[in-house]
């Protein structure tokens, strides 16, 4: 009894560690891979595709549409949120390849992970020529099974929060209407391309 | 902008008489954002008490004076649309980036008394040394602050304003607002900033038509710098967001709230590495 209790603690923080040196290796990769499809050139068509691929492999679409429609995702309705979340892909997609396709040259160094709640934040530098360097935390959660990015903190700023502040600033405005945010994300989308 | 003024700057020159060309330029500033703000001011609508999510999320918004805040965002990004940022496009197009930067480390080296006075109001004794190290450094080897030598030497910049140094003595920043010309805000930072003004040695320097020039070039040289530093963001959120003025409050909190916590936990001792420790002491960590 006595030689269990520290056992099963060494094993805990012996997960907890290695969970950490995880996602710490999981967003180097990521972070390798999204400088390398930036950097590559191309057209945008095929940026977008690679953009597509890795954000899919990398990222919880789903959780994160999820969050950031907040408390109108209960009001949803199944069809609803399956229409939302489909749109939420494809603008996810879209911004991601607008913001990056300016960038070039980028350098993604990842640094030191810790723990918070359950997920791990992953802080790095991201640097870009002629621009002073950027710390982006990732948050990264295990809550699929598998790792997954859940939020980007760019200099302190997380975008899923202020996509969710965006969401319900536009509902609220618009009688809380959902429908009506699945079509303003589509136009969004139209005039993106 | 001289003679359109005139009467503005005669009333406020009745009521400050003292007060130099630097602090009229401050307090004009200030009393235009508030004149127009009272002229214009509206509530939101709270919402009804049988939603008590909408109530929640209304009360977390903390924005009162929404409609009145909306209509200066409309009138600010207007004015943006038109002076401010081609002016920005225009300096960025003209001015090589080497200049820009090193104009941007001058500014930021004039700010150094404002930023030191913060840090010792923060109570953060390595905050002011590293302002203290900065200002010697680049005034010197950094000709005048045109380079940034002593980042470079382990002595690097950080945030510091009024508005930081009463969030890290535990006032809360209160409603949003907008304001005319200075954009997002609340009371307490917008306090700060009038408080920042009275700190700055350049504000009480001389008087006469000279010293009012270079203050309000170092004025507007500032506005032409930090917005051409946002040219790119302000671009994409203007094209993503589907209601941008939310988005830039959330923006303005989120990153406000970040300087407080970097302020917060910046707990560094002031025994530097170099300086020998005394017997039981492990200050720096070293040994």
């Amino acid at each position: 009894m006595a030689t269990a209790m520290p056992l099963t603690w060494f094993a805990a923080s012996g997960a907890r560690a290695q969970g950490a040196d995880a996602a710490g290796g999981f967003v180097k990769a990521t972070g390798d891979r999204l400088a390398a499809a930036v950097n590559a050139g191309g057209s945008t068509a095929e940026k977008r595709r690679v953009m597509t691929q890795i954000i899919d492999g990398t990222v919880d679409v789903d959780g994160v549409a999820r969050f950031c429609l907040g408390r109108f995702w209960r009001q949803a309705t199944p069809d609803q949120q399956k229409r939302y979340t489909e749109m939420f892909h494809q603008v996810l997609v879209s911004n991601i390849t607008t913001r990056m396709g300016e960038y070039q040259g980028v350098k993604v160094t990842v640094g030191r992970t810790r723990q918070q709640d359950d997920d791990n934040v992953v802080t790095s530098t991201v640097d870009r020529p002629n621009n002073p360097p950027t710390t982006v935390d990732w948050l990264v959660s295990k809550a699929t099974g598998q790792l997954k990015i859940v939020d980007v903190i760019a200099e302190g700023t997380s975008l899923r929060l202020t996509q969710r502040s965006d969401y319900a600033a536009f509902l609220t405005r618009n009688n809380n209407n959902i429908d009506a945010l699945i079509d303003a994300m589509k136009q969004q989308i139209v005039q993106g391309n | 902008m001289g003679l359109s003024n005139r009467g503005g700057q005669g009333i406020l020159m009745r009521i400050f008489p003292s007060l130099s060309a630097g602090s009229r330029r401050g307090a004009l500033l200030l009393s235009l954002a508030a004149a127009v703000g009272l002229a214009l001011a509206g509530c939101a609508q709270s919402p009804p008490a049988d939603d008590p999510d909408a109530v929640a999320e209304f009360r977390q918004t903390n924005d009162p004076l929404e409609p009145t805040n909306r209509v200066f965002y409309a009138i600010n990004d207007g004015l943006d649309t038109v002076i401010l940022r081609p002016v920005a496009r225009a300096y960025r197009f003209v001015v090589p980036s080497v200049i820009r930067t090193g104009i941007h480390n001058t500014l930021s080296n004039l700010g150094t008394p404002v930023q030191l006075a913060n840090d010792v109001f923060s109570a953060k004794p390595r905050r002011a040394g590293d302002t203290t190290m900065r200002f010697l450094i680049n005034t010197t080897v950094g000709v005048v602050g045109f380079f940034d030598v002593a980042k470079d030497w382990g002595y690097p910049d950080h945030d510091a304003d009024f508005g930081l140094t009463m969030a890290g003595w535990g006032v809360p920043d209160g409603p949003f607002l907008f304001l005319p010309i200075l954009g997002p805000s609340g009371p307490r930072d917008a306090a700060g900033f009038g408080i920042d003004i009275a700190l700055d040695p350049f504000t009480w320097v001389g008087k006469g038509i000279a010293v009012a020039a270079v203050g309000w070039s170092r004025t507007g040289t500032n506005g032409i710098d930090q917005r051409e530093r946002f040219l790119d963001p302000v671009d994409q959120i203007k094209k993503t967001a589907l209601d941008p003025y939310a988005t830039f409050r959330s923006l303005y909190r989120q990153n406000r709230q970040s300087k407080i916590d970097k302020l917060r936990n910046d707990q560094r001792a002031t025994i530097p590495v170099w300086f020998p420790n005394r017997a039981g002491q492990d200050a720096s960590g070293t040994n």
